[in-house]
């Protein structure tokens, strides 16, 4: 039951990812592109999704197990330093030139368009490297 | 390229679009804003370099 209502969370995401146009390369760049045709929508979109995702969380919170059958784990972690600006700031260069973020761009490469792959497998190796390189978090 | 960029990055900074972003800003979280400011600056800085050639 656990497992299912896992599978079943995935594919709801995974469909609003699709829905919403997050697995679009050229609408994501679209919306980061500020300076030119601005498309604003996907705004809208995370907009709606921290709107339910807030009454969602609020109720998970007061849950001791979640529904899949683990501890409900809620981060806790407030610190706020150099590595979380600095590996926002390398996410997001790498998010304008790609126009993929990770949870899309596993989607996108689920749906087997073109370049979603290569994204994938080299953010894998990104992940590796920083692992490797400087010490994981 | 940029998906080794974006692996360093959530890895880095804990968290992505979805996990800062969507998760973050749902349960109020500072440090997800804080978050959040920075990948989409940085993003926005990068479409406009690359389109634009700011």
């Amino acid at each position: 039951m656990g497992k299912l209502i896992a599978a079943a969370s995935g594919l709801i995401f995974g469909l609003g990812l699709i829905a919403g146009g997050m697995t679009q390369p050229t609408k994501v760049k679209a919306f980061l592109d500020v300076f030119g045709a601005w498309d604003p929508s996907l705004a809208l979109v995370m907009g709606g999704a921290i709107a339910v995702g807030s009454v969602a969380l609020a109720i998970a919170k007061r849950r001791r197990i979640a529904w899949s059958g683990e501890t409900m784990q809620i981060p806790t972690n407030t610190v706020i330093d150099g590595r979380l600006i600095a590996g926002g700031v390398l996410f997001g260069i790498g998010w304008g030139i790609a126009g993929f973020c990770p949870g899309p761009a596993l989607v996108a490469a689920g749906s087997a368009l073109g370049t979603a792959w290569i994204f994938v497998v080299a953010m894998l190796i990104g992940m590796g490297l920083h692992d490797r390189v400087v010490k994981p978090g | 390229m940029a998906g080794v960029l974006v692996g360093v990055g959530v890895r880095m900074a804990n968290g992505c679009t979805s996990g800062h972003g969507v998760c973050g800003l749902s349960r109020f979280s500072l440090r997800s804003l804080v978050n959040v400011l920075a990948f989409m600056g940085a993003g926005m800085v990068t479409v406009a370099v690359l389109r634009h050639g700011v």
